[in-house]
């Protein structure tokens, strides 16, 4: 990518030589991108190429794995998050994640979006109710929960739970929003609410997407990443990223033929 | 899109409802259908064998010390302390009963905190190699003989002489003896009850800027509740039923204690109570014995439901 239209974009995260390796494997080899403010990104990928490894670098979550280890840069707002003065759980609060499992806590539905704000000394309980209901309304889920948000969050359908992640995950006011295949486990109707839900998002956050679904990551991206066994292949547009692929593999990949 | 998909060429698509059978032949071995349902109903007469095996001790035991016990069996006998010659021919078990709630009060206070500590700190913060000699450490613990406990119990905590806490046969000595049994047991059951929570509690919890501690006591303890108290019933369960501990370390009180160190800290036991009665030349005592061990049978049943109670209290208002 060139450097002078790197210059055009508010730049939100910048990822610079990032290299990752889990004990002798190699899986992230020489990563090079940049993600602008409020956009969508999404990352492709056959699965085992990297790209969950590479968005759980964006939030330290590979600290605690064992026999990790990690070299360059990965610049949000400025600063680098390996650097040493950075302070992890004032980063993960400013970078909302959403996994593939929908995995609320053995909570009510309420604490589960309370969490976020209690786990940050938050106790001041009109703004804690005020802000469950808020990011409830914000996921698109208040009105089916209004009346039962003391019941366990298990009782909720698949799709109501990823939204109940999605609004856990936004409670603590983030300014960047991680998510790991998000509708791999959905049916179609609830892949339809949150993609939609994800294109109002990106007025509030920059979205960074984990998928293997083209068609949905045609739908929702404003930029497109392909990974292949590590390695970043291409990164653009998505209009030039689906329509007119650089790479051979990627066109290979967009159309289906791995 | 750059070009058209290609159909997968060698094979063409045929219309439904073209074609016919299946052509390919599936070897049928009537032979071998025959004989795996022979082998199914082995395998279920053995599981019924087996538990019938299994569980007659249980009904046999139960059945023979009421059927001699159950004379004994009233209120008097629970609530009243053992008097007459040889001591215990008149009056109850109060001594043993009383006893027993000190030492598990005692052992619990000890075990359930390192218990649930040294579990969570095996399944959550420790390294994967050291937790690997400390797993078959803890298994070491639970295979130690009750009896070498309680010699280490009356080294450490019992002994008048030489180094160690001095505290006399009693209460104290007895019942930290009795806990450090408890502690691996308590220890295997919560590292495995938060090793069957999915990794994503903890992974969720942690993405939103949680730490560990946090994630620990508000998503994983609640989480393990179960196995948590499963633990702590077993441990309770498995002191309960101990005596060789108590020889060294507390023995025996007719009386009621008068403190939990020094003389007059010792308390009566259950257990101990038994083992005791039935060395007496005395029928009336072997028959006290029996009643005695049906009190113990029914103290263990009315910890498991108060347990389990609390285990399904805290799920259904807690989490």
């Amino acid at each position: 990518m060139a450097e002078e239209k790197k210059k055009d974009y508010e730049i939100k995260v910048d990822v610079k030589n990032l290299n990752f390796y889990y004990g002798k494997q190699h899986l992230l080899k020489n990563v090079n991108l940049f993600f602008k403010k409020n956009s969508v990104c999404t990352l492709l990928g056959p699965s085992g190429c990297g790209k969950s490894t590479f968005l759980r670098t964006l939030n330290r979550m590979n600290d605690y794995t064992e026999g990790a280890r990690l070299t360059g840069e990965v610049i949000i707002d400025g600063q680098n998050i390996y650097g040493k003065s950075v302070d992890v759980v004032e980063l993960r609060r400013n970078i909302g994640m959403v996994f593939q499992n929908p995995n609320p806590f053995p909570k009510s539905i309420f604490e589960n979006v309370a969490f976020g704000l209690r786990i940050h000394g938050i106790k001041n309980k009109e703004f804690i109710v005020e802000r469950v209901e808020k990011c409830l309304k914000y996921a698109g889920l208040y009105d089916e929960v209004k009346d039962k948000l003391a019941k366990p969050a298990f009782s909720l359908s698949g799709g109501q739970q990823q939204r109940l992640c999605i609004a856990r995950a936004i409670a603590t006011n983030p300014s960047i929003l991680l998510m790991d295949e998000p509708t791999a486990y959905l049916d179609p109707v609830s892949t339809s609410i949150i993609l939609d839900l994800i294109t109002t998002f990106k007025k509030y956050y920059t979205i960074i997407i984990v998928s293997h679904n083209i068609q949905q990551a045609g739908r929702i991206s404003d930029y497109s990443g392909f990974f292949l066994d590590g390695e970043l292949i291409e990164f653009d547009e998505a209009g030039n990223f689906f329509l007119r692929p650089k790479d051979k593999r990627t066109e290979n990949f967009i159309t289906s033929r791995y | 899109m750059i070009e058209e998909k290609k159909t997968v060429p060698d094979k063409p698509a045929s219309k439904a409802g073209e074609g016919g059978e299946n052509p390919e032949v599936f070897p049928v071995n009537r032979g071998y259908i025959r004989r795996k349902k022979f082998y199914n109903n082995l395998a279920i007469c053995f599981a019924v064998i087996a538990f019938i095996i299994g569980g007659f001790p249980v009904f046999h035991i139960i059945y023979k010390a009421f059927e001699v016990g159950s004379a004994y069996l009233n209120w008097n006998f629970v609530s009243t302390l053992p008097t007459g010659f040889p001591i215990g021919a008149r009056g109850g078990i109060l001594n043993a009963i009383v006893g027993d709630v000190y030492l598990i009060v005692i052992a619990s206070v000890l075990s359930i905190p390192l218990g649930i500590g040294s579990g969570l700190y095996l399944s959550l913060f420790g390294r994967k190699r050291s937790n690997y000699f400390l797993k078959l450490l803890n298994e070491l613990m639970i295979g130690i003989p009750s009896v070498v406990w309680g010699i280490v119990g009356f080294f450490v905590f019992s002994t008048a002489t030489g180094p160690g806490f001095h505290l006399g046969f009693s209460s104290l000595a007895g019942g930290l003896t009795l806990g450090f049994i408890m502690v691996p047991i308590i220890t295997l059951l919560t590292e495995q009850a938060v090793n069957q929570i999915p990794a994503s509690y903890i992974e969720g919890a942690l993405a939103m800027g949680a730490t560990k501690w946090q994630a620990t006591h508000s998503v994983i303890i609640k989480a393990a509740m179960g196995g948590i108290f499963t633990g702590i019933l077993l441990g309770v369960m498995n002191i309960i039923g101990q005596t060789a501990p108590l020889l060294f370390t507390n023995y025996y009180n007719t009386g009621m204690p008068t403190g939990v160190t020094g003389p007059g800290g010792a308390v009566g036991d259950l257990a101990m109570l038994i083992f005791i009665y039935i060395h007496e030349p005395s029928k009336i005592l072997h028959y006290k014995a029996e009643a005695a061990s049906i009190v113990l049978l029914a103290f263990i049943l009315a910890l498991d439901l108060g347990l389990r109670l609390i285990n399904y209290l805290t799920k259904r208002f807690l989490l």
